[in-house]
């Protein structure tokens, strides 16, 4: 990406295909203090016990990976990422390959900022994940 | 099932953290399990001559502060089981290693909805994140659906 002015409606962010590992899951879980309290993030049998298919990312974690989606975008652009707004749709379940993109859908000069959607998708192209962000960017 | 519910809670304060660190090696572990390796959060040299002067966290750190489970020991639940709908997060300034940030946190808003599966009460709330300065960091809206 560069600047304000070279970007475009309908300009693509990602996709970046990433295979997160139940491992990864569970660390990002530890890390983050949410496996004592939740083991739907860290355990199969916890999280089917809970209704759920099996184990499941942190909401947390897919916005994360959203973000990083937009801030890898912006490389180092003179431009930052001001606002995400995430929908957990779908449990996300780490030992697949999740497809992390989006799009821009507005660009507004007055304030210098671009909207995008972003959304995490599975093998089966669902959308697991969607979201909005707000890119500004300074003169 | 009627919502009912003290108006009162709306927008007040119902918590305010002691200030936790930001260490730096945390926002390295945390960079660590996203996949994150962009060195201006984890390189004090490349942070340097970044756009920050030192080491930041990526924005999404913001939200790890509080994962939510915990609001509910102060504000009602309305079901028996919630789970976490989305987030809507404003960054306002980067969170840099060292910074003491305390968050405090209030109900936005409460509200029923009907979908396809039936009756969903959303509980919104907000927290904002301040650094020792008293800087605000961040506005977190959290979207919690129970199912009453």
């Amino acid at each position: 990406m560069s600047s304000f002015e070279e970007i475009n409606i309908g300009d693509t962010l990602g996709p970046l295909e990433l295979f997160v590992s139940k491992d990864q899951c569970r660390n990002y879980a530890k890390i983050m203090g949410m496996g004592e309290i939740a083991g739907r993030f860290t355990d199969d049998a916890a999280a089917r016990k809970e209704g759920l298919p099996g184990m499941i990312l942190p909401g947390n974690m897919s916005l994360g990976l959203l973000s990083k989606l937009v801030t890898d975008w912006i490389g180092s652009s003179n431009a930052a990422l001001t606002r995400i707004s995430t929908t957990y749709r779908v449990p996300v379940q780490p030992d697949h390959t999740l497809t992390i993109q989006g799009f821009i859908t507005n660009k507004n000069p007055a304030d210098r900022t671009a909207e995008v959607d972003v959304w995490i998708e599975n093998e089966e192209a669902e959308r697991l994940v969607t979201g909005t962000a707000t890119v500004a960017f300074r003169k | 099932m009627a919502l009912e519910f003290d108006p009162a809670i709306i927008n007040k304060t119902f918590e305010v953290t002691d200030p936790v660190e930001v260490k730096a090696d945390k926002i390295k572990r945390y960079c660590e399990a996203l996949g994150e390796t962009n060195p201006i959060y984890t390189d004090e040299e490349a942070a340097k001559k970044g756009p920050y002067g030192g080491i930041v966290a990526p924005p999404s750190f913001a939200v790890t502060f509080r994962n939510g489970r915990h609001f509910f020991e102060n504000v009602p639940r309305f079901g028996r089981r919630g789970f976490d709908a989305g987030k809507d997060v404003e960054f306002v300034s980067p969170i840099r290693a060292g910074d003491q940030v305390t968050l405090s946190s209030h109900v936005k808003e409460i509200y029923e909805k009907t979908g396809r599966t039936g009756t969903m009460v959303f509980v919104v709330i907000r927290s904002t994140l301040k650094n020792q300065k008293g800087d605000v960091l961040a506005h977190i809206d959290h979207r919690f659906m129970n199912r009453p």
